[in-house]
């Protein structure tokens, strides 16, 4: 597996409704931090906190050009959303050899008593 | 592409061994997870595993029992989170036995896994991520609002 960055769980991160509008908005365009902080009726702190945690969660990546901070989309946290899914998917099949050992020694242990 | 999770276990086995191995603490403990579970109804229970550092899990999984029809169905809750009190991950488990003459056809369903189902699927059965992604985000976040407001 790939080393990530991201320190957030990507569920969590969509669990706001503030981030998941972010990540609305910059499905449109790149925006600067302060660009997006015009659409939001929150504080330009929230709104920089927001971000700060989607970044985490490797939603969205901040490029400074100049003084400005640009906000892109980043596929990272949808990566790891699937790599969750697809762990557990690897978890059952592990199980189901293990269940099919354990009923092996049953039906054996049956067969001979 | 997985949304959920669903498998079909074909078991060479009789139905009522593979109940006793769903139901069984001692014997789900075998080859599940070790575990303080009982068919009962309503009955909160635990299963402990390794923890997991992405996403964050700590490796206790959080479970209510919440149907049981002996001998053909059983499901239960799934929760589990980072450890710091909070719960991300909130899905549901169930097993359905059908008899298949004396073996067994035993399906796993694990789904729930909020939102991604509709999320998911538009990221990544399309290799462009920035081409015809941004208009799909939009579609996707929409559904996935929608879904939230049912949930």
């Amino acid at each position: 597996m790939k080393p990530r960055t991201q320190s957030i769980d990507p569920f969590s991160a969509l669990a706001d409704a503030s981030r998941r509008e972010v990540l609305r908005l910059l499905s449109h365009k790149t925006f600067t931090i302060s660009d997006l902080a015009a659409n939001f009726s929150i504080s330009r702190p929230a709104v920089s906190k927001h971000i700060k945690l989607l970044e985490e969660a490797g939603f969205v990546k901040i490029n400074e050009i100049g003084r400005e901070r640009y906000c892109i989309l980043s596929q990272d946290g949808f990566i790891a959303m699937q790599e969750w899914i697809d762990y557990f998917d690897s978890f059952w099949k592990l199980r189901k050899k293990k269940l099919e050992s354990v009923i092996r020694a049953r039906m054996t242990e049956h067969e001979n008593s | 592409m997985t949304k959920e999770i669903v498998q079909l276990w074909e078991l060479d086995a009789p139905p009522e061994l593979v109940w006793q191995c769903l139901t069984d603490t001692n014997i789900l403990s075998e080859w599940l997870m070790p575990n303080d579970f009982s068919p009962v109804v309503g009955h909160e229970f635990m299963f402990h595993t390794r923890p997991r550092p992405l996403p964050p899990f700590d490796g206790k999984v959080y479970c209510k029992v919440l149907e049981v029809v002996e001998g053909k169905k059983l499901s239960f809750s799934w929760k589990g989170g980072p450890g710091d009190g909070s719960i991300s991950l909130d899905t549901i488990v169930s097993w359905t036995i059908t008899p298949a003459g004396s073996r067994t056809n035993l399906l796993l369903e694990h789904k729930g896994f909020k939102g991604m189902k509709n999320y998911l699927a538009y990221f990544f059965m399309n290799v462009g991520w920035q081409k015809s992604i941004r208009r799909r985000l939009i579609e996707t976040l929409k559904t996935y609002e929608a879904t939230h407001a049912v949930n």
